[in-house]
């Protein structure tokens, strides 16, 4: 195979190098993995419980899909179905998608990327892998006591009233915010107090940024999230039914609280994507950003104006008029903010030197599929298409397209992107690339015929469908099959590479962020030297003293 | 005595100053989380509130407005005695601080049995959250449930941020004690006291909305 | 052992405290109707801003600080406002959802659920 063509060098501290033991070297027992406080052990950890969580999600979507072949029960049960499409919404939003991009590659690069030897609060980082694996348990634990059957938004009265293991899966999910609480916060101080000479805030990587400012929504906005099921979980349990109208009380004001946190969750979701794709883009088309200002402080925009954006979620909830038009407007905002993004992207990479490797037809997926699912979003924020669209597959299709399109195609960009900084391997490029493809076109076959359900009118969440939707349903279906293909595939030789993959040496991509200015696998506390970081994560116009002839 | 030993910080921070930054930082961080936590029960009592004013102001009149108004009293003056304990271990005066710390923790101790005596005389008089009791079978106003549930969820989420601030001050003060606490390390006292603050600030809006109007 | 005297930043702030508590205490008892809840929270205000200034210290703090604070109050007012912009502009709804257990002598609904304006 093809060795390295971006590589200038003679890697200072080779890899595996006896003098500089790696992180994953310096003890390899299981104690030291679970007592460990380095933030790249951490990374590591959240990263396999990660893909584990994806998995069982992508499970129960298979499962949905495979229900839906036919317009009759296909496989599975009425309350099995509800069960499947709540666990996998659950699943995928809070211990998959929330956690994915900051906790398993923000842990791991963020304090690199600073030139630091740690986060913040190192140990802190470790008690929020543990809550989050207790908050996952008792999520998954509820599936054997009876599942639950609200849908992932856990709406009253229903979700007060439903027999199913709702107090139980919902304290899941409180616990599991904490945990993103102590991360996002760990972040913020880190960011704040841990960078090293020469790391100015506008020396920093794109991708310090855009955690930076998720780490911000997730501090601030989740505590909300946690209150109103709190509430919701001693309505359900002890019957207090704050939110019951028999007894006065008004459901719209938890849409309020809920959508509060759950639509900002969208940008915790999409904005690490968006700092993926920055830091991609700029490596592979060797260039400096087209504005590096306009990226970072688009991310700090779409922070704060996601906070105001929630209404659009209830616009046919019983919400006022006046509100439902203020929220309408302020959601197309947020557009305003993406498209600086994307405009900015395109422009980087154009006349640079681009070397197309699979991370990069990645960040193509996610530039088309995110601009699509985007438009949609500003269309579907007018409250008369709203109207139409609520509640059928339009909206499925739509948010899939954000959060499938634009954040799981970023998590696996930067997964290959970084695979070769954190295990010292690299992957087979035209494996990646072809899965790429399989990934792209199974993904685009499974939700665009949804936009054409939902707009003939089939509602989502429903068990059986009238017989003329039947052939838009199968094409959904197989093309989830393709997708699931896609995605085993590139699990496959991930395994493959941990093991037999060619060494990468500690700047495969030739790079200039700084997380790549030390060797690969990192050792222990990141940099044996200081590195030079006078000069910038974007600065190609000259070579790195350590890789200079 | 604490001002002979010298202070290491940890490893991977430049300096202890940096390392108290980064402590004061993030507990402040955390304050802007329960200041969001506690906001969102806020803006359900303000909403509630506008819906069913009658019956807000039907239960403000029904609680004790003495018993409360002394529990804010209370932790005001503890929110006092940790200001200067803070300011007395700054000044490497340990014994002092270890005194107004343990003074804190009676006054928040103090809180607890006043509120666990108002939710007896609730109890007693058939007042349960969720509207469950005879209390409201005798006053059958729409929304009054609505302001018991949100009192007795607001007032004991409350009352554990109070057992947990008086847990970590507890904690430090074991350390003053054993003399691990000392001039230079007076930011972790910080930290712990703007816990605490915090903890009173929530009472102090809580006091009106639930007693006073 | 040292002579410790309480700063002047504490014992100002602590006296500036009970007199504002003092003073809504007594304010209670004033029958200002609709805006005595504005006015206690109002009050409250004040006391908070004090106790966070001057005993939590955030007038010497750096910035990073003070914008953390601000950041969080700034959304909650965002929270509160659009909320309650909801509630008191919402259309009285048809009809009320019956009461669950209605008690043999209650009146028909004895507090209208409409907004209150």
């Amino acid at each position: 195979m093809t060795t390295l063509p971006l590589t200038h060098a003679a890697p200072p501290g080779a890899p595996r190098s006896a003098a500089h033991a790696s992180y994953l070297d310096t003890e390899t027992t299981l104690r030291s993995w679970l007592l460990t406080t380095d933030h790249k052990r951490i990374g590591v950890l959240y990263l396999g419980t990660l893909l584990a969580t994806m998995a069982l999600g992508g499970f129960f979507a298979m499962a949905i899909r495979l229900e839906h072949l036919t317009p009759d029960p296909t496989v599975m049960s009425a309350m099995t179905y509800n069960r499947m499409f709540t666990l996998h919404g659950v699943i995928m939003v809070w211990l998959f998608l929330i956690p994915s991009i900051p906790s398993a590659f923000g842990n791991f690069m963020l304090p690199m990327m600073l030139g630091a030897k740690d986060v913040a609060f190192p140990r802190l980082n470790l008690l929020s892998w543990y809550v989050f694996i207790v908050g996952a348990v008792l999520v998954l634990l509820s599936t054997f006591v009876g599942g639950i059957d609200t849908g992932w938004t856990f709406y009253p009265p229903y979700s007060a009233l439903s027999p199913t293991a709702v107090p139980l899966a919902l304290l899941g999910v409180f616990i599991v915010g904490f945990s993103t609480i102590l991360t996002g916060l760990n972040f913020i101080v880190t960011t704040h107090t841990m960078r090293a000479e020469g790391v100015g805030w506008m020396q920093m990587p794109l991708f310090v940024w855009s955690i930076y400012a998720t780490s911000i929504i997730q501090v601030l906005a989740t505590p909300v999230l946690g209150m109103v099921l709190l509430f919701v979980v001693v309505d359900n349990a002890l019957g207090w039914g704050l939110f019951d109208p028999s007894r006065g009380g008004d459901p719209v004001l938890y849409q309020h609280l809920f959508w509060f946190y759950s639509h900002p969750a969208v940008y915790i979701m999409v904005l690490p994507g968006m700092g993926v794709v920055s830091e991609v883009v700029a490596t592979y088309a060797r260039k400096n950003p087209y504005s590096y200002k306009a990226i970072a402080y688009s991310s700090l925009g779409i922070a704060f104006v996601g906070f105001l954006t929630w209404g659009h979620h209830m616009f046919v909830a019983g919400m006022s008029t006046f509100d439902a038009g203020a929220f309408g407007v302020l959601s197309m905002l947020v557009a305003v903010f993406s498209a600086i993004k994307v405009f900015n992207w395109t422009w980087t990479l154009k006349r640079g030197a681009i070397a197309l490797k699979t991370p990069l037809l990645y960040i193509f997926a996610f530039l088309f599929l995110f601009v699509f699912g985007g438009m949609t979003g500003v269309a579907t924020a007018a409250m008369s298409l709203d109207v139409h669209w609520h509640d059928t597959y339009f909206i499925v299709a739509h948010f899939h397209f954000i959060m499938v399109g634009g954040t799981l195609t970023a998590f696996l960009a930067g997964l290959h992107y970084w695979f070769p900084k954190m295990t010292g391997r690299l992957y087979p490029e035209r494996l990646g690339m072809l899965s790429a493809a399989l990934v792209f076109a199974g993904f685009f076959v499974t939700f665009f015929p949804q936009f054409l359900l939902g707009n003939a009118g089939m509602p989502r969440r429903y068990f059986n469908y009238p017989a003329e939707f039947q052939v838009l349903h199968v094409v959904s279906t197989v093309g989830s099959w393709v997708l699931a293909v896609g995605l085993m595939s590139t699990a496959i030789y991930f395994l493959w590479s941990l093991r037999w993959g060619p060494e990468a040496g500690p700047n495969p991509w030739g790079s200039r962020s700084f997380e790549w200015r030390t060797a690969s696998p990192p050792p222990k506390h990141n940099f044996t030297r200081t590195p030079p970081f006078e000069i910038g994560p974007y600065d190609y116009t000259q070579p790195l003293p350590d890789e200079a002839p | 005595m604490t001002a002979a030993r010298s202070v290491e910080h940890a490893e991977h921070f430049e300096s202890l100053e940096r390392q108290a930054h980064a402590a004061r930082l993030g507990m402040w961080v955390f304050l802007a989380t329960e200041v969001l936590l506690f906001g969102a029960a806020f803006a359900l009592f303000l909403t509630y509130q506008v819906q069913f004013s009658h019956a807000f102001r039907a239960g403000v009149a029904h609680n004790t407005k003495v018993l409360g108004s002394v529990n804010t009293a209370v932790l005001l003056l503890s929110s006092t005695l940790v200001a200067c304990a803070v300011h007395a271990l700054r000044r490497g005066d340990a014994k002092l601080a270890a005194r107004l710390v343990g003074g804190t923790i009676a006054l928040g101790l103090t809180f607890l049995v006043i509120k666990g005596i108002e939710y007896g005389k609730h109890f007693d008089e058939g007042i349960y959250p969720g509207g469950v009791g005879h209390y409201f079978t005798l006053h059958p106003i729409r929304g009054l449930a609505a302001f018991w549930t949100l009192y007795f969820g607001m007032t004991a989420l409350h009352a554990l941020h109070v057992t947990i601030g008086a847990g970590v001050l507890g904690v430090l003060l074991h350390a003053i004690v054993r003399g691990r606490l000392g001039r230079e390390t007076a930011y972790r006292l910080e930290v712990g006291a703007i816990y605490w603050h915090l903890v009173d600030v929530i009472w102090i809006f809580l006091w009106p909305l639930f007693y006073l109007a | 052992m040292s002579s410790f005297t309480v700063p002047r930043t504490v014992s100002r702030t602590a006296v500036a405290l009970f007199v504002l508590w003092a003073a809504s205490f007594a304010l209670s008892y004033a029958h200002l109707g609709a805006a005595s809840l504005l006015v206690a929270l109002a009050i409250a205000a004040a006391k908070a801003a004090l106790v966070v200034m001057f005993f939590m210290e955030l007038v010497s703090e750096s910035l990073s600080m003070k914008l953390t604070l601000a950041a969080a109050g700034g959304l909650l007012a965002i929270l509160v406002g659009l909320m309650a912009a909801d509630v008191a502009t919402r259309e009285p709804p048809p009809l009320l959802p019956p009461t669950r257990e209605p008690a043999a002598h209650e009146p028909a609904p004895a507090e209208p659920g409409v907004p209150s304006r």
